[in-house]
């Protein structure tokens, strides 16, 4: 019988630098986003973390975003008024 | 010239190894897969017309570049025919839509599958059942289209089950899950000519879904007797609150019976969105929302759809049997994946 030549059906994973902002040494002073993805009490969990930031790690403030749903990424309005009005963003999912 | 195809081979001894190499690198559903030579690949690429490297989609979400080349692998591994190459092309340009939202119902927990509905003369030319057994085994085209475009999820995007897809009990229908609509048999206006195109155009329509529901009434010959029954089993239904479109199926016995009423399919979502209400005080009983009861929750209503539009109705089924069914999308939302139609392309030039 012939060998038989078959072609590989998946893609190599495309290469790409990731940059990321530096992590501030503190959050002392810093207007701190959070990030709400919808789902039952994931929104008191981030007010209780957003006190925390604030009490004990000297925060300024902090200001909560609602996405559309748990299953999408932040829509552009968010990202676009996380940009302008915080230094830092916390995203939790509550499940 | 005859573009190159750029895929890495693999050289075996035989058929069988060739399987075997599919299973052992993963690239399988779990059943055997057709070995995909070149010359296979190329005429799948000839049947619709396309250099291996057009691009047919670009997931955003996973930065991947899915091209012909690609696709035609997967559709041969599928056990597609290359007429069918087109419409698998068209469903991946459907699930790539912005619309679709590819992100969310290939990855959630809610485990959904890419439900395809066949419209236009190319269903019945191509032997895509739309009659009895609708959503069971024995016909091709059903068969390996749907398989091809879970295979380009798998091997192409990366939605691999346990890894991107997270599916927490899936779904029967990530193998396959298509259907064409029984236009010959209809009363009714086709679910493509609603939605725009032309009655002699023939297009693939994917929606993120959960398995169908079948319900049955043998009683009623009425078209409200039939569609009270549908919607309260779409009010039990409510296990999320809601899905952001449903599939109404309805085969020959009830399709006859609601077509001698006089009731157009408009008519049929219209009834479909009045009927399916629910009280919040259902939801907070069946502990779907917290809270205890109050008066108030009694007569207060949430719709099970936004708008009357959110449900497609379909004709197909068998012609006996006093079922039908209805097929819930997937639970992330309005504004997470819609339902999207595209026309399938049998001729480039």
């Amino acid at each position: 019988m012939a060998p038989i030549e078959i072609l590989d059906p998946t893609v190599e994973p495309r290469r790409q630098p990731l940059t990321f902002v530096a992590r501030p040494d503190s959050l002392k002073g810093k207007r701190v986003g959070l990030v709400e993805n919808t789902k039952f009490n994931s929104d008191r969990l981030l007010h209780r973390i957003g006190e925390i930031l604030i009490n004990d790690y000297g925060a300024a403030e902090c200001r909560m975003w609602r996405k559309h749903n748990a299953s999408v990424p932040a829509h552009a309005e968010i990202l676009e008024e996380a940009k302008r009005t915080v230094d830092v963003v916390v995203a939790g999912i509550g499940d | 010239m005859t573009t190159a195809l750029v895929s890495k081979r693999h050289v075996v001894a035989d058929i069988s190894l060739a399987m075997e190499l599919c299973y052992e690198r993963g690239w399988t559903d779990g059943l055997p897969v057709v070995p995909p030579t070149e010359p296979a690949v190329r005429a799948m690429l000839a049947a619709a017309e396309l250099e291996p490297d057009h691009q047919i989609a670009f997931i955003t979400n996973r930065q991947v570049a899915v091209t012909a080349e690609k696709v035609a692998i997967n559709a041969v591994m599928a056990g597609c025919l290359p007429e069918y190459m087109p419409i698998v092309v068209s469903a991946v340009e459907g699930i790539a839509e912005p619309v679709w939202g590819y992100h969310g119902p290939a990855t959630s927990t809610g485990g959904a599958a890419v439900f395809m509905i066949i419209n236009g003369p190319i269903g019945p030319r191509l032997g895509f059942n739309c009659e009895d057994n609708l959503f069971g085994p024995g016909w091709r085209a059903n068969a390996t289209v749907g398989r091809a475009v879970r295979l380009v999820m798998r091997n192409v995007i990366g939605t691999l089950p346990g890894l991107l897809d997270r599916g927490t009990i899936g779904n029967p229908g990530k193998y396959t899950y298509v259907i064409a609509e029984n236009e010959a048999e209809s009363p009714w206006t086709p679910l493509h000519v609603e939605r725009g195109f032309a009655a002699g155009e023939s297009t693939v329509t994917v929606m993120s879904a959960e398995g169908p529901r079948q319900f049955y009434n043998q009683l009623s010959s009425t078209p409200e007797g039939i569609l009270k029954t549908l919607c309260d089993d779409m009010r039990h239904h409510n296990s999320t609150g809601g899905q952001p479109q449903y599939v109404v199926v309805l085969a020959g016995e009830h399709m006859r019976t609601i077509a001698a009423g006089g009731w157009s399919k408009s008519d049929i979502r219209k009834y479909v969105f009045d009927n399916t209400q629910v009280s919040i005080a259902h939801f907070k009983r069946t502990e779907r929302l917290p809270g205890s009861v109050t008066p108030q929750d009694e007569t207060t209503y949430k719709s099970l759809l936004a708008e009357p539009e959110d449900v497609l109705v379909v004709a197909a089924g068998g012609r006996a049997g006093a079922f039908s069914c209805y097929i819930p999308g997937w639970a992330g939302g309005r504004r997470s994946s819609r339902s999207v139609t595209k026309l399938i392309r049998e001729r480039r030039a």
